[in-house]
């Protein structure tokens, strides 16, 4: 356990030492929020609305979701691609570090590191930009919420972990990761909240993973979700964690195969 | 000289493009997320459109118009800059050196030594929606287009000056990705007219950062709604961006210290 | 006729550092030391037409720092170069288009690509006129016995073979100097003899004035007439390696195989005793001492085998730097 520890230390320090690599990263972070946030506080000027959304809320919600966003999508598990291609899993394979569990405290130093400068910032720009904030203060939902973004971190995680592991059979790692990230810019609801699509559309998006990355906690937290359809979410949410699993685990034990025959 | 400088973008473009072809794959998915983010974003300005009829003055049609102009320099940049991205490749491996010592302009190598082929579809791609919505919005006179076509050679050039400054910044940290994917997304901010946004980021996204001029200027040229002051006042400063940063890349060459000591 | 004359050269660089844990991280993302490293200091030589010269030091003693500022990499923080009467850090095309630079397991060539398409645009580069390539093109791949490889994607090729391309690369041009950076390093030994050769080969059909910068003896014996020492940043010694081994290292060594078995006490009269495990002894002995000692041993002692040789020039060069760094 104690390793694990120091790995997230290291992590830490480590982002420290780069620090104008995270300083920049913090600062496209910022713009990447200014965009949207700008963008929705033209389109909706005060008396508007749009489906359920008035300017207020809708403010709110691009803030909730850029703070989430934080939390669910910074991790080291980008570099798993690069790893596996460059050799340096046998590292792992070599001692007894469970690879997983690395990966898991590098995450944990990352989203550490991440989510205290996300609310440093976010309180800078709530300051200056004074948008409505709502507090949520019913203990269910809070609950609910925080188990909402566990489910958001582990499934995030495989899936991440997945196309890290692509790694085995080809150099082109950055190629697929690039996709899914331009998948989750539209479908996790970060640029726009997914309940103004078309009630059918809607519907799809629901089974998909990435709807519950951002829009689904950020509701939760709302306290714009009823619970049974919490619980139809934390179910929808339970096979996806399950499915991804299984994949992994079944991914992971073929790649080291095709990796150990290759004999790095 | 000239004729020299061709024929050498001419091959290193050629093998660029063999270099692409080997990784046909990996190219092939990154065009089709480049396609699948561009028609996100008007899939994204259509939803908005069914629900609302007007974005800070701007018809859907015109913001669909400002969004193909920010594409379409977006994709000539990313189309004749490629090479910028590699370059920290080239301090690692130690390639740079290589490059610093032959008669050719490093600089010139450095930014255009990587054309890929496969960007040429987006700025086709840009054309086509451009002409599109063009055609919906109101009349599009001759001289617009002329004014048009300049101020976006002046953006391309706005762009180039950027990246010399990215380059200068590299050499002396050897931090790049960071650097070029910052000015990637606050150029991003021009997807919409920046007069949307509100002051002092308006201001800022104008003329400290000059995305505004870049993207944004362009399109209201040939709209009509571009003052002549400000179209001259966007090529002045596309003339003394460049001067400045093929400044700063001269003092950033006196104090690289190579890699591998 | 001096082709390359460097006065006073220093190269200075400035470090941060950086105090471990938490608390160091984050010191250092606000107040950062910086250190002056004095990589080069006032360095002073000439190099004559045709020589071939060698850098030798240890690690991080200055060597390819200096290289790099003679081919223009570098910009000097004192002092004055100047090669083929050019200053290098001007980087004009006349003097680029005359030098070649060489790093070891650095490579110019498109990995992915026939060594053939970086020929090409080198040809380019260098505006190498079409007969002119042609006919050196096909001198080196027959030198190098490379010649129906440049059309194979270097990745495919075996390390020795991609160092000759690199080296077909760098000479396409037919440049009057030529700085190597440890171009032998990383190779198995067939290899690198192969490479001193080819160099050797080089220098006297070309007349190139190639400096070699390297921390093997390997290189220097079989290359280098004249060899400068850098140590720290300074030089130490400028000359011809006998003049070095006589300067620094003036004895020779005796190695005995003794019959019978002897007294170790007896032996260190001798000489300075450097390993002696029965049978076998080795002697450090003085130039003007060795006929005596020698004339000694077979004298006192049954042997088997006696042999006179020259000391390492690695034990050379080792004295070289213990006596600068205790000075």
């Amino acid at each position: 356990m104690k390793k694990y520890m120091l790995v997230a230390k290291n992590t830490w320090s480590e982002m420290l030492t780069y620090r104008l690599n995270f300083v920049m990263w913090r600062v496209r972070t910022v713009f990447q929020f200014l965009t949207v946030y700008f963008l929705w506080l033209a389109v909706l000027p005060e008396k508007a609305r749009i489906g359920d959304y008035t300017q207020a809320l809708m403010l709110t919600y691009i803030l909730g979701t850029s703070l989430i966003s934080s939390i669910v999508f910074s991790t080291r598990t980008i570099d798993i691609g690069e790893e596996i291609n460059e050799g340096n899993l046998s590292n792992f394979l070599l001692r007894p570090v469970n690879f997983f569990l690395y990966f898991v405290a590098r995450d944990a130093g990352d989203k550490a590191m991440n989510i205290s400068f996300a609310i440093f910032e976010l309180t800078i720009l709530f300051l200056i930009l004074k948008p409505p904030f709502f507090l949520q203060t019913d203990l269910l939902f809070i609950l609910f919420f925080i188990i909402a973004i566990f489910f958001a971190f582990i499934m995030y995680f495989f899936v991440s972990v997945l196309l890290g592991f692509i790694g085995f059979w080809s150099p082109e790692v950055w190629g697929p990761r690039f996709i899914f990230f331009i998948l989750i810019s539209f479908f996790a609801g970060g640029l726009f909240p997914l309940d103004i699509l078309p009630k059918t559309v809607f519907k799809v998006f629901e089974l998909l993973p990435f709807f519950y990355f951002l829009y689904f906690p950020l509701k939760i937290y709302l306290g714009q979700v009823a619970t049974s359809q919490v619980l139809v979410g934390f179910l929808v949410s339970s096979f996806w964690v399950f499915i991804l699993y299984k994949t992994v685990q079944m991914v992971w034990i073929k790649g080291l195969r095709v990796y150990t025959a290759v004999g790095r | 000289m000239i004729k020299k400088y061709l024929r050498i973008w001419f091959y290193m473009s050629l093998i660029s493009f063999q270099i692409s072809l080997i990784s046909r794959f990996g190219a092939v998915v990154f065009t089709l997320g480049k396609l699948f983010r561009f028609l996100f974003f008007l899939l994204f300005l259509f939803l908005l459109s069914s629900k609302i009829k007007i974005v800070g003055g701007y018809s859907i049609w015109q913001m669909i118009f400002f969004f193909a102009t920010f594409n379409l320099i977006d994709s000539l940049t990313q189309f004749a800059l490629r090479e910028v991205y590699r370059f920290r490749s080239y301090v690692v491996s130690g390639r740079l050196d290589y490059i610093l010592v032959k008669p050719v302009s490093p600089l010139f190598r450095l930014l255009l030594g990587g054309s890929d082929i496969l960007d040429i579809p987006m700025i086709l791609l840009s054309i086509i929606l451009l002409v599109f919505a063009a055609g919906k919005i109101s009349a599009i006179s001759v001289f617009g287009v002329i004014l048009y076509t300049l101020l976006v050679a002046n953006s391309f050039m706005i762009a180039v000056a950027f990246h010399v400054f990215v380059l200068g910044v590299a050499v002396l940290t050897t931090e790049i990705d960071n650097t070029i994917m910052l000015y990637r997304d606050i150029v991003q901010m021009g997807r919409i007219p920046i007069d949307v946004y509100k002051e002092p980021l308006r201001g800022l996204l104008t003329f400290a950062v000059p995305v505004g001029i870049m993207v944004t200027f362009p399109a209201k040229a040939i709209m009509g709604i571009l003052s002549p002051l400000f179209i001259i006042l966007s090529l002045l400063i596309g003339i003394v961006l460049m001067f400045l940063s093929l400044k700063f890349w001269r003092f950033s060459l006196r104090h690289y210290s190579s890699v591998g000591n | 006729m001096s082709v390359i004359s460097v006065s006073n050269l220093s190269k200075h660089y400035e470090i941060h550092k950086k105090e471990p844990g938490i608390a160091g991280s984050l010191k250092s993302l606000f107040a950062r030391k910086y250190e002056t490293i004095k990589a080069v200091e006032n360095i002073s030589f000439e190099i004559n037409e045709g020589e071939l010269v060698g850098f030798i030091g240890p690690n991080g003693a200055g060597k390819t720092t200096t290289l790099k500022c003679l081919s223009g990499l570098l910009y000097p923080t004192k002092g004055r170069i100047s090669v083929l009467g050019l200053t290098p850090f001007d980087r004009k095309k006349e003097f680029l288009k005359q030098i070649s630079l060489i790093m070891g397991q650095k490579n110019q060539l498109w990995w992915d690509l026939p060594a053939i398409d970086t020929f090409l645009l080198n040809k380019e580069i260098y505006e190498i006129p079409n007969n002119q390539y042609k006919k050196i093109l096909d001198e080196l791949s027959i030198l190098l016995e490379v010649t129906d490889l440049i059309k194979v994607p270097v990745k495919k090729l075996s390390l020795g073979e991609r160092m000759k391309m690199e080296l077909i690369a760098a000479l396409l041009h037919s440049p009057k100097v030529l700085f190597l950076d440890e171009p032998t390093i990383g190779l198995d030994v067939v290899m690198q003899k192969k490479l001193r050769e080819f160099i050797r080969e080089y220098n006297k059909r070309y007349k190139a004035t190639i400096i070699l910068t390297s921390h093997y003896m390997g290189d220097v014996e079989e290359l280098c007439k004249r060899v400068i020492v850098i140590n720290s940043g300074k030089i130490i010694f400028d000359g011809t390696i006998s003049n070095l081994v006589k300067q620094y290292a003036p004895y020779k060594l005796i190695t005995v195989l003794f019959k019978e078995y002897v007294d170790p006490k007896k032996i260190s009269d001798l000489g300075i005793v450097k390993r002696f495990v029965y049978p076998q002894l080795v002697l450090h002995v003085k130039n003007d001492k060795v006929n005596d000692v020698a004339s000694d041993i077979l004298k006192n002692f049954s042997v088997d085998d006696l042999t006179i040789e020259d000391p390492q020039i690695e034990d050379v060069i080792r004295e070289v730097f213990h006596k600068s760094n205790s000075q």
